[in-house]
């Protein structure tokens, strides 16, 4: 394992320096979109999810907690995916066939499916915990 | 009021644990290293190096490379955020004080990560907004996209081999149950994702994904990456296809070359976005063409557009896709004359290739030595 370790190591750092190389003339540019994406995820969005994490605990009962954290996962993967085609900033001129659908009517009726199925999960979850309880 | 700073050990939720960890890093090194090696095929395909040649086989291999190469990154973004806050605890873990070798041990560690933190959220990021063709920013995207992905390959090549004991342990435990419930739950997300963007390229899917950016719209069938209006193309009267080599020079009316044998091929045509649609293209086979002029064969061809400006008004048709039968000059798509922002007169449709590279409003080719 510690020849594998090494060969990983030394070839990780040649590949991130060429990288680096590469990324030179760019990097004025590109610095502050480099480190946003740390930032934004340490400072806001991990204490997010733990202080909603916390709260779950708090308020919905044990067999239903599961189900409603995962929910809450998938709806905000689906957001944070749809953040671009909704909000496009200094987009292309308009292209037929592309980027033309109703994003938020579509995902509504999305989210409306999950949380339904959240709920029928959550109810049922909860029911067989009180039979065997 | 004071907000104390938490330790490790203040975190209790099931995922922060080694045995998570380790899983999740599993998959999200596998959706990341097939990114990775898709990109450099993508990247290859349109500057190829001396030693590359891009095949033309199967019809459809750059659509499957590029349409992976997406959705690997859409199936990343939940992963990489599960893994993060499984170790989020260790954000929290106060450096060493001495001796000086730790110190130096634990800055570096914490280097290497915050490296590959950056550009692997720097690659998700302009990636996503890229296929949503919106550019925020002032960097070049194709070049910086491509630099950053070999440091985050490199740091993620370094992650791997410091963190490779604490995975194997990682992995030698069992998950109890509600850290196997979290790691479904990462699971499903990454499903979820892939399955609300995959009809861009997965025609069964195409009016189910929710956040496609391919849609079923466009002229005659088909999406369009740039209108004539935005390339600023206005077709003249007497616009000719020149076929031109050193000591040769040929033109052709767009009645001319309605009036060699038409070939009609079902190809293709794949973008860098990761979005792809079949249709039925008519027109000359490039073959044939060569073949009317006496042109030498064997050879690449320079494709020049009436585009004036742009990084793609021009691009070259390897020999192999050149030679290839299934190669047209296609002056008809779905049976209809090609619709002004499918590059009317003619354009071309090749096997294999990068979208960018089917060039349109074609007005020249020319036979390279």
């Amino acid at each position: 394992m510690r020849a594998v370790r090494l060969l990983l190591g030394v070839a990780g750092l040649a590949a991130a320096a060429y990288g680096a190389w590469l990324l030179r003339p760019q990097l004025p540019a590109a610095a502050a979109w480099l480190v946003a994406g740390p930032v934004l995820h340490d400072a806001v969005v991990a204490p997010l999810v733990g202080l909603t994490g916390l709260a779950l605990g708090r308020l919905l009962p044990r067999a239903a907690r599961g189900w409603v954290a995962a929910g809450l996962a998938v709806t905000g993967t689906l957001l944070l995916i749809a953040i671009p085609l909704v909000w496009r900033p200094h987009r292309a001129p308009p292209n037929p066939g592309l980027q033309d659908r109703d994003y938020v009517g579509s995902l509504a009726v999305w989210l409306a499916a999950l949380w339904l199925g959240v709920l029928l999960a959550a109810i049922a979850a909860r029911y067989r915990a009180r039979r065997r309880g | 009021m004071r907000v104390p700073v938490p330790r490790p050990e203040d975190f209790r939720a099931p995922a922060h644990t080694p045995r998570v960890t380790a899983r999740v890093g599993l998959w999200l090194g596998v959706a990341f290293g097939l990114c990775f090696a898709t990109g450099l095929l993508s990247h290859f395909a349109q500057h190829p190096p001396g030693w590359f040649t891009w095949p033309t086989r199967p019809v459809s291999l750059y659509r499957i490379t590029q349409g992976v190469h997406v959705l690997s990154g859409v199936a990343a973004i939940p992963l990489l955020l599960a893994k993060l806050w499984s170790v989020y605890p260790r954000l929290f873990v106060r450096p060493p004080r001495r001796p000086p070798s730790l110190v130096a041990t634990h800055l570096a560690e914490r280097l290497s990560v915050l490296v590959l933190l950056c550009a692997a959220f720097f690659e998700l990021s302009t990636g996503l907004f890229n296929v949503a063709q919106s550019y925020p920013w002032r960097f070049f995207f194709v070049e910086t996209h491509y630099a950053v992905a070999w440091i985050a390959a490199g740091a993620l090549a370094v992650h791997v081999a410091v963190k490779l004991p604490v995975a194997r342990d990682g992995f030698a435990d069992r998950p109890d149950a509600d850290r196997r419930a979290f790691l479904r739950t990462a699971w499903a997300a990454s499903a979820v994702a892939v399955l609300a963007t995959a009809g861009i390229t997965v025609p069964w899917l195409r009016r189910v994904s929710a956040l496609a950016w391919r849609t079923a719209g466009g002229p005659q069938g088909l999406p369009v990456n740039r209108t004539a209006a935005a390339a600023g193309v206005q077709v003249p009267a007497d616009w000719r296809l020149e076929v031109v080599w050193p000591g040769a020079r040929h033109a052709f009316t767009l009645d001319q070359l309605a009036a060699l044998p038409q070939r009609t091929e079902t190809l293709p045509i794949a973008c860098v976005e990761g979005w792809s649609a079949t249709a039925r293209w008519t027109g000359v086979r490039i073959r044939d063409l060569l073949a009317a002029t006496g042109a030498p064969t064997g050879r690449a061809i320079r494709v020049t557009s009436l585009e004036r400006a742009g990084l793609y008004a021009a691009s070259t048709l390897p020999a192999p896709h050149a030679a290839d039968p299934l190669t047209l000059l296609a002056l008809r798509v779905n049976g209809e004359v090609l619709d002004a922002d499918h590059g009317f007169p003619c354009r071309i449709i090749a096997p294999s290739r990068p979208g960018v590279l089917q060039t349109k409003w074609v007005t020249r080719l020319e036979i390279l030595p």
